[in-house]
């Protein structure tokens, strides 16, 4: 393992907001169609402040497009998505959504970090400027503080002295915890994993894991797309399954390791498992 | 290069042989052309290397915006870019440039008259050159923006977003610095040809370095020396631009992983070897 003790990821940033309500994500009804492909049919699901939730699925089960949904990569074509009270993407106009202004989804985003399966890190920047980036052009913070806190993340995640290199020379698993860090940058109050290690060869995986897990451990919200059971039992409070466009299962890891219900899950899991 | 050589010694041997007859090349006007020349041809040299230039920047800028427009979600953006780019590329450049300039002003509707530029008197005909070949550049340059920026990974501008960033911030700051790797090799083919297509303002006199030798060979009657000079005089413009281009390109590989092969050296470049296939490639995507 490369990776230093992170110690506090979250005090590198001087903590993040605490809403001020205790449910983060409250998302009902969510339908998403491409085309005429029905690929999210009546999806809800509620997520409280510092819960981790791990959403599971085989692929085309639409798990990753619902958390694309949250932070409105993807519109959607029904129900609703509220983070942090706000609702995402829309405005009601008499009952009907209507896509909000770019500039009010821009402000709703910065409160809702992603990290993505392959990384987007931006390649003409280095590793710091990758992290300091939205800070200064976004939230307007000052250079040297934009740099101080975006070395302190490098520290945390023991990249410092990469702090000058730029992606290409970094390996997958040294891009993915630059990529966590650009995102905490942003102070969210969510944070998105979409499949963080499936882009990873195996031996990077743990040092990219080891960084989410301390993130759980500092009290992140956070919901992760991943197929890392080991890594639910340890971190999840709650597992969700999905499956063509629908959550089929849902509850404790323990509950998936011992008990599956539904024989979606259970064929899912002796395929993953 | 080996070719044009070739065609030159053939031709040199060609009118030795030809000495009993009345043709006789005075090399005196080529040589004086390319080693001394005179003030009307470094004018010359001077106005072609600005009105490119000059050009060129209004192509790009106008091309990146007509780019951006064709990709705009807003419609009546769309059909001026599409318009814009269908009218300036479907209509020969000769045509434009005349049209610019005799006909507007034939017409009245715009007279071209001298400007006034931090002391310098700007032709109105030198104006309406700049303006047909910048205007016309644009709508090619549009397209290769455009294939510039679809060139980027879609994920970079979704980083971007999920950052908090807005459509223009991303693009500003993120894709089209990345699209500008993959679009300086093409621009740097579009000046080299732009240093080249200068020589049409012939048409509309503006005094460019195509027409004052056209004028020398016209005054002295000896159009092989006198052309011959012009070539040479525009293969050493062309020349420079290919170091500079070079240059560039070694500048803007940094971060890349093709940075060590930032397409090909001088020698390639003068000497036409061609890349093999993958070799020069820009890498642009954002993981791997």
């Amino acid at each position: 393992m490369t990776l230093q003790k992170p110690g506090d990821l979250l005090g590198a940033i001087g903590g993040v907001p605490m809403p001020p309500n205790e449910v983060v994500v409250e998302a009902a009804g969510v339908e998403k169609w491409f085309g005429r492909l029905h690929v999210l049919k009546g999806v809800s699901m509620t997520v409280k402040r510092q819960e981790v939730v791990v959403v599971i699925g085989a692929s085309g089960s639409g798990k990753t497009t619902f958390i694309r949904c949250m932070n409105h990569l993807e519109k959607i074509q029904g129900g609703r998505i509220f983070v942090n009270g706000h609702l995402i993407g829309y405005r009601e106009v008499g009952g009907k959504l209507v896509e909000d202004r770019e500039k009010n989804i821009a402000k709703q985003r910065q409160e809702i970090g992603m990290v993505f399966q392959r990384f987007n890190l931006f390649p003409h920047m280095t590793a710091l400027q990758n992290i300091t980036e939205a800070p200064l052009l976004v939230r307007k913070t000052p250079q040297a503080e934009a740099v101080e806190m975006g070395r302190a993340l490098l520290a945390r995640v023991g990249l410092s002295s990469k702090e000058n290199v730029y992606p290409n020379q970094l390996s997958g698993g040294q891009q993915q915890r630059v990529a966590i860090a650009r995102a905490l940058a942003m102070k969210p109050a969510l944070m998105l994993f979409d499949e963080p290690t499936s882009a990873l060869d195996p031996e990077m995986i743990g040092e990219v894991l080891e960084v989410i897990k301390e993130l759980a451990r500092e009290g992140m919200t956070m919901i992760v797309v991943s197929h890392e059971m080991g890594f639910a039992r340890e971190v999840a409070d709650r597992v969700v399954m999905m499956d063509d466009g629908q959550i089929i299962e849902e509850g404790t890891p323990e509950h998936f390791f011992t008990s599956p219900t539904h024989e979606r899950t259970k064929s899912f899991l002796s395929k993953i498992l | 290069m080996p070719v044009g050589i070739a065609v030159i010694a053939v031709l040199v041997a060609g009118c030795s042989s030809n000495a009993s007859s009345t043709v006789h090349l005075n090399w005196n006007y080529f040589f004086d052309s390319v080693f001394h020349p005179d003030s009307q041809i470094q004018n010359g040299l001077w106005l072609t290397v600005s009105i490119a230039i000059t050009s060129q920047l209004i192509g790009v800028t106008l091309g990146t915006f007509a780019a951006l427009a064709k990709m705009a979600k807003f419609r009546p953006f769309r059909i001026i870019a599409n318009v814009y780019i269908w009218l300036f590329r479907g209509t020969p450049l000769v045509v434009q440039i005349v049209l610019f300039y005799f006909g507007l002003s034939v017409a009245h509707i715009y007279g071209w008259p001298t400007i006034n530029f931090f002391g310098i008197h700007i032709d109105g005909a030198i104006q309406a050159g700049v303006f047909a070949l910048g205007v016309n550049e644009g709508a090619y340059f549009a397209e290769i923006v455009r294939a510039g920026i679809l060139a980027i990974d879609p994920g970079q501008m979704e980083a971007a977003k999920s950052l908090g960033m807005t459509y223009g911030q991303g693009m500003r700051r993120i894709v089209l610095p990345q699209a500008a790797r993959v679009i300086v090799p093409p621009l740097g083919n579009e000046f080299n040809n732009m240093l080249k297509t200068t020589s049409l303002l012939v048409l509309i006199s503006v005094p460019e370095l195509y027409t004052v030798f056209n004028r020398k060979q016209g005054n002295y009657f000896a159009p092989f020396e006198f052309y011959l000079a012009a070539a040479v005089w525009f293969l050493l413009l062309t020349t420079i631009w290919s170091v500079i281009q070079a240059w560039i390109e070694r500048k803007l590989a940094k971060g890349t992983a093709g940075s060590a092969n930032a397409g090909p050296g001088l020698m390639d470049r003068l000497f036409g070897r061609t890349p093999a296939v993958g070799e020069d490639v820009p890498v642009i995507s954002g993981g791997r």
